[in-house]
């Protein structure tokens, strides 16, 4: 053969021109590298699966399903405490947005990443001590005005970047709506207890009974900390607009289910019990009606049926197995009886534009139907009570007047939660207000320390799709179910209705995990490469590297990839790995003394040494 | 006295009759001017393993051709990157004499190209043109995996050689021809296949002046 024009290097000349070495011969493993016929070279790139950009607070959900997987537990729930605070609240009470958009759910059944998240919370709550600790002080003092979901979040984040944080909270016992809008069968209060504790742990202090405007002024808040984050959230309900709200008997949704959180309750429910509304807090009054000593709870919405209520359908299925009845398509106009409530006027009604938020037609020509009852509660919203904030900082909408970063104008007051997220198109919910008052939090901290603040947290990256995966490598599997309480038995008590995952559950559901678009350590690349291209050191996640050298761009790897974070690039999009090569001899190292060195280069990461974490 | 070589790097299998169907007819086309011409291609390269680099020749005189028995060109006149990612990985240029043309085909503007070209110095003139895309060519380059796929081995090949120029050839001998005048056009044009992506190349080439050579 001719080797005329090529460069042929002193170590490679063979005895016989036209001879060369075999493969099994030693210097016949360093000829022929094939990375020039490469047209496309494939990339790691994780993207961002669609749980964790669904949740309202970019909890890494991937992440720690992976490490559940995989028994790290404690990493997991050291994962989840970056963004949640209160892993064990939410692993409640959420209302998942992570599972709504989970690509399981286009597939079989999408994961139960609530039940893992209370797993990981529950295990955090049995920690001797937390794995998050306290910032070194920065001497900067915030006060978080409310310790709700938004105002926990804030003050979390702000003491584990070293701020020292005073909560103000206007009721006798912390935990805002986590304690008072959240009934206790959901909810139990011990475990609100352990959370809160968990902040005062971290050198947060915790002021009950110091409502702000009546305790605390604003030029107190002004003149006592350096800043002040605002998470008051909406503390009074709506009301109906019916004729006779003022009678006895006449209950409103979040003040109800607040005063029985609290302990303060003095209602006694009749046998008959009404619920006007057709959200998430209307069923949590029905429910907790039932527990209350209500015989027969009728919830009344003006949506034409069940699918239209803005409500989580797990919930609204478990409502009506505990026997609520629904009444679809009225409205109340009227609340009938003798100073005390007696009976409902109610009439034909519907939304008139396409949410359920749009004003209400009520068709008034209709004859009124009357619906006897002991009791009615209504749960139709809440808003703001803002009083003592100065009217500058009010918006149209009555809540409070932020720019984007949650700020009031350029002072150093934030807000956060629902307080500002009504109206905004976001569903009203903890997760939601868990992220606002994070990355509120962090905009505070960039305020403080006169840095340019962020548009947003997570950079809205790829979203995983079904169609950048290789479906061919998750066989379906059902869903592992939450045990659950009894409907008939578990509507009479405050026992919590749905159950805990065991461990074998947790890392089953947790198994179930497509770790879309990003790579969870699978080795199918490794594996399938027809050459040895691929080299890692150690099977973890990322630690995989392409010699490019070799890789002749034949795409086995991108498309075996189950998870869709290996890509093929174009090779022209690359200025650096440019590969001269002969056509026939290597100048370059040979394939095998490549990897060699190449996996002297990789770090060698050892696994997190969770045993000793401090 | 005037003597040209031409060299073509191409794909194995792929697109071996691409780079094939271009030295054949600009020396084809040589040889009815009255010239002497050689056109083969190249073997030590183990051509038949697809995506592998392959290299074809061809050598046009005005006197006859004496080293009829060496087959590689030392010193192309002119070079031909039959697909884009050839830019990157060869010292494809060592031997050129300055004044030299380099055609490639792709979609990206010379200038852009011109960043992985070895030894740019060497060029008179850097000429781009999306020959995949005036072909209409069922599989654009970017998709070339799928193309390997389809067409995994010569199977069927000597039957759609019996045109010549079908595909995407037809551009890259119009850009040929056209910016360096190895042979003329009227003796070129009647040979090709496909005349519509022949002509529509003449008036979409990008071309990018370097090194003249001081005549």
């Amino acid at each position: 053969m001719s080797t005329k024009g090529t460069h042929i290097p002193d170590w490679l000349a063979v005895p016989f021109a036209g001879i060369t070495p075999a493969p099994t011969q030693q210097k016949g493993q360093d000829l022929f590298p094939t990375g020039n016929w490469r047209a496309i070279r494939p990339v790691y790139r994780d993207k961002m699966p669609p749980c964790n950009n669904a949740c309202g607070t970019n909890e890494k959900i991937q992440g720690y399903l992976d490490l559940v997987k995989r028994g790290k537990y404690l990493d997991a729930y050291a994962l989840i405490k970056e963004d949640m605070p209160f892993p064990s609240v939410t692993g409640r009470v959420c209302y998942h947005p992570c599972e709504q958009a989970c690509n399981r759910g286009k597939y079989d059944e999408a994961i139960s990443i609530r039940a893992v998240e209370r797993f990981l919370g529950d295990l955090g709550q049995a920690l001797p001590r937390d794995v998050v600790k306290a910032g070194p002080p920065n001497g900067k003092k915030v006060a978080v005005v409310g310790s709700g979901p938004a105002g926990h979040s804030a003050a979390y984040q702000l003491a584990r970047m070293g701020y020292q944080v005073t909560i103000l909270e206007k009721s006798p016992r912390a935990g805002g709506l986590n304690r008072g809008g959240i009934p206790d069968w959901v909810l139990p209060q011990d475990v609100l207890d352990r959370e809160i504790e968990r902040l005062v742990e971290l050198g947060i202090t915790v002021k009950t009974n110091t409502e702000v405007g009546k305790d605390v002024s604003w030029d107190d808040l002004k003149k006592n900390y350096d800043a002040c984050v605002l998470a008051v959230g909406l503390t009074e309900a709506n009301s109906a607009r019916a004729e006779g709200e003022d009678k006895a008997g006449v209950l409103f949704g979040l003040p109800f289910l607040r005063d029985i959180g609290m302990g303060t309750s003095k209602v006694k429910l009749g046998a008959r019990v009404a619920i006007i509304g057709g959200g998430n807090t209307a069923i949590d009054c029905a429910r907790e009606a039932l527990r209350q000593g209500a015989e027969e709870v009728t919830m009344i919405t003006v949506e034409g049926n069940k699918s239209e209520m803005p409500a989580v359908p797990e919930d609204l299925h478990d409502m009506l197995e505990e026997g609520v009845e629904l009444l679809h398509g009225l409205a109340m106009t009227s609340v009938l009886g003798n100073g005390k409530v007696e009976a409902l006027q109610l009439h034909p009604a519907r939304f008139t534009g396409a949410i359920n938020a749009s004003p209400i037609a009520i068709d008034r020509d209709a004859p009124a139907a009357r619906f006897a009852v002991d009791n009615v509660i209504i749960a139709v919203g809440q808003h703001a009570s803002l009083k003592w904030l100065p009217e500058e900082f009010k918006n149209e909408r009555g809540t409070i007047k932020i720019d984007r970063f949650g700020r009031l104008g350029d002072t150093m007051f934030f807000a956060a939660g629902d307080i500002v997220q009504i109206g905004s198109g976001q569903p009203l919910m903890v997760v939601n207000a868990v992220g606002d008052g994070k990355r509120v939090a962090f905009s505070l901290d960039k305020v403080v320390r006169g840095e340019p603040l962020q548009e947003r947290m997570v950079p809205l990256d790829v979203i995983t799709d079904l169609s950048r995966m290789n479906m061919t490598y998750f066989p379906k599997f059902a869903r592992v179910q939450q045990a659950m309480l009894n409907p008939v038995s578990r509507k009479k008590t405050q026992e919590e209705v749905i159950q805990a995952y065991s461990e074998e559950q947790a890392v089953e559901e947790a198994n179930r995990c497509f770790s879309c678009g990003t790579c969870n350590a699978c080795d199918n690349c490794y594996l399938v490469c027809p050459e040895p291209c691929i080299v890692r050191s150690v099977r973890s996640n990322g630690l995989y590297k392409i010699l490019v050298d070799y890789c002749k761009g034949c795409r086995v790897c991108i498309e075996e990839c189950p998870t869709g974070c290996l890509e093929g690039v174009p090779e022209l999009d690359f200025d650096t790995g440019v590969v001269r090569m002969d056509t026939a001899f290597a100048i370059s190292q040979g394939l095998h003394g490549r990897q060699k060195e190449e996996l002297q280069n990789l770090s060698d990461r050892p696994p997190k040494d969770i045993e000793n974490w401090t | 006295m005037s003597y040209t070589e031409l060299t073509v790097w191409t794909r194995g299998i792929i697109m071996d009759k691409e780079g094939r169907d271009i030295v054949n007819s600009i020396a084809a086309s040589a040889r009815l001017e009255g010239k002497f011409a050689q056109a083969m291609e190249n073997y030590v390269d183990n051509p038949d393993r697809t995506n592998a680099p392959t290299r074809k020749y061809c050598r046009i005189s005005d006197s006859e051709i004496e080293n009829a028995l060496t087959y590689e060109n030392e010193a192309p006149n002119i070079l031909v990157l039959v697909e884009q990612t050839m830019v990157k990985g060869w010292d494809y240029l060592r031997g050129m004499p300055p004044g030299g043309t380099l055609v490639i085909n792709t979609h990206y503007p010379p200038e852009y190209m011109i960043r992985f070209v070895p030894g740019p110095e060497r060029l008179a003139q850097l000429v781009c043109v999306d020959a995949a895309k005036l072909a209409d060519h069922k599989w654009l380059y970017y998709r070339l995996g799928e193309l390997g796929l389809d067409r995994l081995s010569t199977e069927g090949a000597a039957e759609r050689s019996k045109a010549i120029a079908p595909d995407i050839a037809a551009p890259l001998i119009a850009a040929v021809v056209q910016t360096t005048g190895i042979v003329k056009m009227a003796t070129i044009e009647p040979m090709i296949a496909n005349k519509a992506a022949f002509h529509a190349a003449l008036d979409q080439l990008h071309v990018l002046p370097l090194n003249p050579v001081a005549a």
